[in-house]
């Protein structure tokens, strides 16, 4: 072949390539827009939806339901990038004025880009336990908007991707969070109802007992199984409401989420009630959950045993209760400022006296003994101790006797065995009165 | 010469085809994306006109999580704090600088954008950091909105932190003498230099026990540290010091520093240790 077939044929070739080569440059179209137009159009979407509530949102926000409770926080976006907000993380419940963005982070987010209140749940040295130094509450400022569902705003949290609903707020919700602060304190539980509280579930038909511990400044709380091849944990981030509080992660009781537990301030009790007899209720009881055998041994027949609450040592012990502090406070208004209430002693069994109760005194003042016989209450698991008589006048012993009606008070007392300890490695015993509220911190001695 | 007039046809026609084959495609038209300048508030303005155009230096205040770092537990200052901190941080740093450098050398050797954060940036083992600077092009400084006018210690502490940053941007442009400064207490680096008090780090030959964490935080330490002490103070400072090696290791120190600024910038070190405690005074007595 010559040389210029060869080039013809190269050019025909370059030709028949180049004609060809934008004949199909098109990729497939998965949207009809480009990603650009999407992205406006989600932005667009996103501030139309913060702004289309006439009362702005509301958010309970959980920002870690293993450790942390709820805060609640109120809303009200306008068009111009400034939000008013309220919350209820700590008694200041005013509104505040600041600015938000819709920005692009891994996709488009709502910011609130200078300080307000949301932004104390993410102040490194603000944190609530040790664990969380430098994380303060966990909480983040930044929400991925992943879409509208029934009205509600669905975002997941920027740090940590868990869902935060923005649900809409009305005018109640507004002038109502103070009362969320008000309600704390029936979480907290008060020194006037009974010592002991709990978490009873029912599926209608098998009921479930759990005790319940509450911590305020995580807002967080804990409930254990107390029955014996039972053994279930429910751990609850605590949200406050005005009307009760709200747990996340829910409590799953025959297959139902409760979450919304209302509160009843005749025996402050917090109720959750689902459907066909469904329940969940966090209550007080005046019953120990349960109920130990640790009382056997004090009754007649034993060897002796002595129980001591030492002031200087027990005073501050969580397990006494106030109305115990109470009445030692007012055996010691009744003496002389150089004397003081120094122990409080029971000897069980001893083989001269039997069983008696010792009050020993700061200050040098004589002991006063007042002697007892035990009995026990088998169906309540009480030991009950009654009066023989005192070592000193009736007079003599006036001072004490509120405080001693209780150790001796006719439905007896439950005894417990403590498996902490307080200073010294003594063995602590609790003696608890089963008809009030007194209970007092001991260590066998 | 056929094949070559068949060649020049084929040519045009090439040409011809290049030039049409893809004129069917659509035309860019307008963007898509928001060029909308933001409004700008009297805060925004005062920026513009103290930081922006003179400096072209910007300052961000508003968050952006693509400045900071994400797994800190931070947040934006509160908005009435932040021309009080910059009014600080332009009459101590920059005007030191301007006086001092010459009209120019902020306006080239500066961070192109400073970040303002709110709250403390607590490390979990209990220190805090209180500014960052990186890359010779951003400076972060935190505690903004803890900042308190009336108290001199606070005010102190801030101007230590932006003096400390911005000899870390310097140095970022242009290098110390880090072969002399390694062999001055060769011994004394720790990265656990906060569980040593000041006090007997100074006596190891370190202005702070900051400075003994790494060579490059002891240069921007002792800088900073002389910047924000009188001459006066200074002097006590070192008639303090108990070890005869401590007193000579701080001196060489020193003198590297002086050096550096000489060298590398023609700037007498001393002229603007003055002319910002002069204005450290105008900052706390107004």
């Amino acid at each position: 072949m010559k040389a210029k077939n060869i080039i013809q044929f190269l050019l025909a070739g370059f030709i028949v390539l180049l004609l060809a080569a934008c004949s199909n440059t098109d990729a497939e179209q998965l949207f009809e827009e480009t990603p650009t137009e999407r992205l406006n159009a989600q932005k667009k979407e996103l501030n139309d939806l913060l702004l289309s509530s006439e009362n702005g949102w509301k958010a309970v926000y959980f920002t870690y339901d293993s450790v942390l409770g709820g805060y609640t926080h109120l809303f009200k976006f306008a068009s111009d990038g400034t939000v008013q907000m309220a919350s209820d993380f700590d008694a200041d419940t005013k509104v505040y004025n600041s600015e938000y963005q819709i920005q692009l982070g891994s996709t488009v987010s709502l910011v609130f880009t200078t300080k307000n209140r949301i932004h104390l749940l993410s102040e490194s040295d603000n944190y609530p336990i040790a664990a969380l130094r430098s994380k303060g509450y966990l909480g983040d400022f930044q929400f991925l908007y992943y879409g509208e569902e029934n009205g509600d705003i669905v975002f997941k949290t920027n740090r940590n991707n868990h869902e935060l609903r923005f649900v809409k707020a009305t005018p109640q919700d507004w002038t109502d969070l103070p009362k969320n602060i008000d309600m704390i304190k029936n979480v907290v539980g008060s020194d006037s109802r009974p010592l002991f509280r709990l978490l009873e579930t029912t599926d209608g038909t098998t009921t479930h007992q759990f005790d319940f511990t509450f911590s305020e400044v995580t807002r967080f709380a804990e409930a254990n199984s107390i029955e014996s091849g039972y053994s279930f944990t429910y751990e609850m981030g605590v949200g406050y409401a005005p009307n009760g509080i709200i747990i996340s992660p829910a409590v799953e009781v025959g297959g139902q989420k409760l979450s919304n537990f209302v509160y009843n301030d005749l025996d402050g009790s917090f109720t959750a009630t689902g459907t066909n007899g469904v329940s969940a209720t966090i209550k007080y009881s005046t019953k120990p959950l349960v109920i130990t055998d640790d009382y056997k041994a004090l009754l007649p027949g034993n060897p002796q045993s002595v129980y001591g609450y030492i002031s200087a040592n027990l005073y501050t012990a969580p397990s006494n209760s106030k109305m115990f502090k109470d009445l030692v406070n007012k055996v010691n208004a009744t003496l002389p400022a150089t004397q003081s209430l120094a122990r409080i002693q029971i000897v069980f069994n001893n083989a001269t006296n039997g069983t008696y109760i010792q009050y020993l005194f700061n200050g040098g003042k004589a002991t006063i003994s007042h002697l007892v016989t035990t009995k026990e209450d088998a169906a309540n698991k009480t030991i009950i101790l009654t009066n023989v008589g005192w070592t000193q006048s009736a007079a003599n012993v006036a001072f004490l006797k509120e405080l001693d009606d209780q150790l001796t008070n006719p439905s007896g007392l439950y005894v417990k065995k403590e498996s902490f300890k307080i200073t010294y490695s003594n063995v602590i015993w609790t003696f608890t009165s089963a008809a009030s509220n007194f209970r007092m911190t001991t260590y066998a001695l | 010469m056929k094949a070559l007039k068949y060649n020049k046809i084929a040519f045009l026609f090439l040409t011809l085809a290049a030039l049409s084959s893809c004129s069917h495609e659509e035309q860019p038209t307008e963007s898509q994306l928001d060029f909308n300048q933001p409004s700008k508030t009297t805060l925004d303005n005062w920026i513009g006109d103290n930081y922006l155009n003179p400096y072209n230096i910007n300052v961000q205040y508003k968050w952006n999580q693509n400045t900071v770092d994400v797994s800190r537990f931070l947040y934006p200052p509160a908005v009435n704090k932040v021309q009080p901190a910059l009014e600080i941080v332009k009459k101590i740093w920059l005007d030191s600088y301007k006086t001092i450098g010459g009209t120019n050398f902020v306006k080239i050797i500066a961070p192109r954008e400073i970040v303002l954060v709110g709250g403390v940036n607590l490390n979990s083992v209990g220190t805090k950091t209180l500014g960052i600077a990186e890359g010779g092009q951003r400076v972060t400084l935190f505690e903004t909105d803890y900042i308190d006018k009336t108290n001199r210690n606070n005010i102190k502490q801030f101007i230590h932190t932006i003096q400390h940053e911005y000899i870390h941007i310097l140095n970022q442009n242009k290098p110390f003498d880090e072969k002399s400064w390694s062999v001055i207490t060769p011994v004394g680096y720790t990265a656990d230099w906060y569980n040593y008090t000041i006090a007997s780090s100074n006596e190891l030959g370190f202005i702070t026990s900051y400075a003994r964490s790494n060579i490059n935080e002891d240069f921007a330490e002792t800088a900073s540290m002389i910047l924000i002490s009188s001459k006066a103070e200074y002097a006590a400072f070192l008639a303090g010091i108990k070890s005869p090696t401590a007193l000579a290791a701080l001196k060489a120190k020193e003198a590297i520093v002086v050096k550096y600024f000489k060298d590398a910038f023609d700037m007498d070190f001393y002229a603007l240790r003055d002319e910002a405690e002069k204005n450290t005074n105008a900052v706390i007595n107004n």
